[in-house]
């Protein structure tokens, strides 16, 4: 079994605290959870207390949902039959719908190229849009989309030269109801569609291109893609932070060996603010991400150098608890609508965006978060929680009024923030 | 719409307009003696008190008004002490008057 559910179902008499090994999981997966013990916690207390809870709390509090839901499954109904990668890369990467790409129309310079390629990136969609090389640290060491078993990963395939990084944000107003109504489909779907129309525009112009999406699936992890081409820094969770749209930003890659002239990766100061601010630290319902001072003091995790690269961790299992503790749409997104970077591109945040890099003392960074932490309003962290362990569903903020199902429909609603 | 259209600027140019002539005959009214810097300074003090006021109209469009509210109070009360600062530099006589 390739699922902790799908082992925990073939073998419902394992309990935590037997061997791992007598959960039939692939070699690796056994090897996984032997090396990070609190994963299989984690993923034991999800799957055998968490989603029952949940399935509860859907019984009673469901229908007060169902707009959300239904908004949301819009988008993933759309972004479910978007084409994925059915073949390894040598072939799927040079078909179009199953025939070879034509020969490659040469361009006039890899400038024109990326020029190019950036203006129709926006107009498939994309807010974003910057191109790096095909870093190898950053793709998957193995089960690359399409491949058999057998197919050999130990190098990239000679094809996969640079890497277009797309972002799109999700809608402001509807992930300020984070955790509970918002949902990640709104640009998962939109950016997965802009990705896979570029691979058709590239492959059109007889260049290879395989897109790596929220809907169609990864070879890769798209963060440090997404920071190495420019459009942001890396921030305390775990992702990137846009200076356009802060952590507000769903990203796809779509990767070519069309000659194309890269970005520089950029620094507006989310480091040093990060290193300050904690917010989404102090908001995590599930305490998933660190307080520590700088991503080198971090408690938990595979420490903060990955293959050479630094980074901050979260904990993935006390997250994905939570994941499944919330109501509405899948998931969480909770770090991403209290980040005092994912606000409105308006002139009140642009000013500070404006002023604090260029402020070396950090006086201006200290005062902004001072205003952020007293001046706006934030839940207690337990009031995201189920009302069994003393919270109400809380979301940031109210969701917008077309998600209130007791506005439309004629169906009993129980609401949890009533209680 | 009014607040975040043309019409909604255009007047408080035509407010800054109105308030700078009043202002000055005010001054005048009270003899004080307006340089160029004092009226820069001026200028600036009824910038940030404005700021404050749109910034409160800003965050509110992003549903944020409680925290636009809270700036704006912010803003005021730094306007009310610089404005204190501001009126005594005005008002202020030459020490050969």
């Amino acid at each position: 079994m390739a699922t902790f559910q799908g082992a925990l179902e073939a073998n419902p008499g394992w309990k935590l605290g037997d061997p791992v090994e007598d959960l039939d999981f692939p070699p690796p997966l056994t090897a996984f959870y032997s090396e990070y013990p609190e994963r299989l916690e984690w993923d034991y207390k999800t799957f055998t207390e968490t989603i029952p809870n949940n399935q509860k709390d859907a019984a009673i509090y469901g229908p007060y949902y169902t707009l959300a839901n239904a908004y949301s499954y819009g988008f993933q109904y759309h972004g479910a039959n978007l084409p994925g990668q059915q073949a390894p890369p040598e072939e799927s990467d040079f078909t179009i719908r199953g025939n070879p790409i034509p020969p490659a129309v040469p361009f006039k310079s890899a400038a024109l190229a990326s020029e190019f390629v950036k203006e129709i990136a926006h107009r498939f969609g994309a807010t974003l849009v910057g191109i790096t090389r095909a870093y190898e640290d950053f793709f998957y060491a193995d089960s690359w989309r399409g491949c058999p078993p057998e197919y050999d990963h130990s190098n990239l395939p000679e094809h996969w030269k640079y890497a277009v990084v797309i972002g799109v944000p999700m809608e402001w107003d509807t992930v300020l109801g984070s955790p509970q109504t918002s949902t990640s489909y709104e640009a998962y779907d939109r950016v997965s569609t802009a990705a896979v129309r570029l691979e058709g525009a590239i492959k059109t112009l007889g260049y290879a291109a395989r897109a790596s999406s929220p809907m169609t699936n990864y070879d890769l992890i798209v963060p440090p893609f997404s920071i190495e081409a420019g459009l942001g820094e890396v921030c305390r969770a775990g992702y990137m932070i846009a200076p356009e749209t802060g952590s507000n930003l769903r990203t796809a890659v779509v990767i070519t060996n069309l000659e194309l002239e890269i970005d520089k990766p950029i620094k507006f100061g989310v480091e040093e603010f990060c290193n300050k601010c904690k917010i989404c630290a102090e908001q995590c319902p599930s305490g998933a991400i660190s307080f520590a001072d700088s991503p080198a003091e971090q408690e938990w995790g595979t420490g903060s150098v990955l293959r050479g690269w630094e980074h901050w961790y979260i904990n993935n299992g006390a997250c994905y608890n939570f994941w499944r503790e919330s109501m509405g749409p899948m998931g969480c997104r909770l770090c991403v609508a209290v980040c005092p970077y994912s606000r409105k591109d308006n002139w009140v945040h642009d000013i500070a965006k404006f002023a604090d890099p260029r402020d070396p003392t950090g006086v201006f960074a200290s005062g902004l978060l001072w205003m952020q932490k007293n001046f706006f309003d934030y839940p207690d962290a337990v009031e995201y929680h189920r009302p069994d362990l003393g919270g109400h569903f809380a979301g940031f903020r109210t969701e917008p009024t077309f998600l209130h199902a007791e506005r439309y429909l004629d169906i009993d609603i129980v609401s949890p923030h009533e209680n | 719409m009014f607040w975040d259209g043309n019409i909604f600027w255009f007047l408080m140019g035509l407010i800054f307009v109105v308030v700078s002539f009043a202002f000055k005959a005010f001054a005048e009214d009270r003899g004080w003696t307006l340089n160029w810097w004092k009226s820069l300074l001026a200028a600036l003090w009824y910038w940030i008190l404005m700021l404050s006021f749109y910034a409160w109209g800003t965050l509110a469009g992003e549903n944020e008004a409680s925290a636009g509210l809270k700036f704006f109070l912010f803003g005021l009360v730094v306007s009310i002490i610089l404005g204190v600062g501001l009126w005594r530099l005005l008002a202020a006589k030459p020490k050969d008057a």
